[in-house]
């Protein structure tokens, strides 16, 4: 059964990237443009993995990852901080609230999967052959 | 060493994140105290071939190369141009480093920094987007392209020929995020030298105004980058000392 995959991030570029990376992969992506969303999302779909931004409209990424990891259904789920904040204070913080790994934009897709690679299983999808 | 920049060393070198280059964030504690002494800038910069020869291209804005330069030490820079020289090189290297990375890493493209004169003017439309900051610092980071330039990054980042973009809002996010990146990792340095501040949401769109609001109080930097056909330019007005 295919991983499922949170992209929290206000930019459609980013989810884009993020889901490319990923199409190699037996991964079922899922998405949200803010922390509101991204809660609603984890609640319902119980994600193998988190990719989430800091900066976002209506909730950003630091209180929705205090949100996770109050809630006893979801503190467990790994997350990955994608970010272009790396400033000493932010990181401290984010560390400290509890994330598997942090990665700073800008960033190499590879980069991105040996992160994840290290929270979850991935499998590469079958190459389909021609009939 | 204080217990957290221990132990922000420690995760840095866990989650491979890079530091600011030491001159830089030494220059930008510096110029963020409004009584920092003139000569210990000096040395900071001195020490920096890089943002020594910036600051000297700055302060010869009329010099088409060193050899035309009537400025020739940081030291003489700084006497006539006063600190405010030294706080937007300090502003716009981050802005820079972290552009000129983002199409390294992204669109596997050498961005060079040029001198102003260097590129032709934009004219008419252009993209624009904008990032304004507040808090120890305000001011604005404004991001300036053409259309075509602003195509050719959005399918490069997303890793599309320029025909599979679906539409321009697609051009638009693209341009909006290469400008996040810029201006997070330039947030980042301005916050660890002790200037807290919070970003607003970008503003990203078509136009043909080409004023730049001056942060009063402050100065403005004007940057120029060249890649191939791609031509950006990037503006940051900035006063650390408003409050």
């Amino acid at each position: 059964m295919a991983i499922k995959i949170l992209s929290v991030d206000d930019s459609r570029t980013i989810r884009l990237i993020v889901g490319k990376a990923f199409r190699p992969y037996e991964v079922t992506l899922l998405e949200a443009a803010n922390g509101e969303e991204g809660l609603a999302v984890a609640a319902r779909e119980k994600p193998d993995l988190i990719i989430l931004d800091v900066t976002m409209p209506v909730m950003d990424g630091v209180t929705m990852l205090t949100k996770l990891k109050e809630d006893p259904a979801l503190k467990g789920i790994p997350v990955i901080m994608l970010t272009a904040e790396s400033g000493r204070e932010n990181v401290l913080q984010i560390a400290r609230l509890g994330v598997r790994d942090y990665l700073v934009k800008p960033f190499k897709e590879d980069q991105l999967i040996e992160k994840a690679g290290r929270c979850v299983t991935l499998e590469k999808r079958p190459v389909a052959t021609p009939a | 060493m204080p217990p957290d920049i221990n132990q922000y060393k420690e995760l840095a070198r866990r989650y491979g994140i890079a530091a600011t280059p030491e001159s830089v964030s030494r220059l930008t504690q510096l110029v963020a105290r409004q009584d920092s002494c003139v000569d210990e800038i000096v040395r900071v910069i001195e020490k920096d071939p890089a943002l020594s020869a910036r600051l000297l291209r700055v302060a010869n804005p009329r010099a088409a190369d060193e050899s035309e330069y009537t400025v020739g030490t940081v030291d003489e820079a700084l006497m006539r141009n006063g600190i405010g020289c030294a706080l937007l090189l300090a502003m716009g290297t981050p802005l820079s480093l972290a552009l000129v990375k983002t199409f390294q890493t992204m669109l596997s493209l050498k961005l060079d920094s040029v001198d102003l004169h260097q590129l032709d003017s934009l004219s008419g439309p252009h993209m624009r987007g904008s990032i304004g900051f507040s808090g120890k610092v305000v001011g604005h980071v404004f991001l300036r392209m053409s259309f075509a330039t602003a195509k050719a990054i959005a399918a490069g980042i997303l890793g599309l020929s320029e025909t599979e973009l679906k539409d321009v809002d697609e051009i638009r996010d693209a341009s909006g995020e290469l400008l996040n990146i810029m201006t997070g990792n330039f947030k980042s340095n301005l916050c660890d030298a002790g200037l807290d501040c919070k970003l607003q949401p970008p503003k990203v769109g078509m136009t043909e105004d080409y004023s730049t609001p001056i942060e009063p109080g402050g100065g403005l930097e004007r940057l120029a980058f060249k890649a191939g056909k791609i031509e950006i330019f990037v503006e940051v007005t900035a006063n650390p000392w408003s409050d």
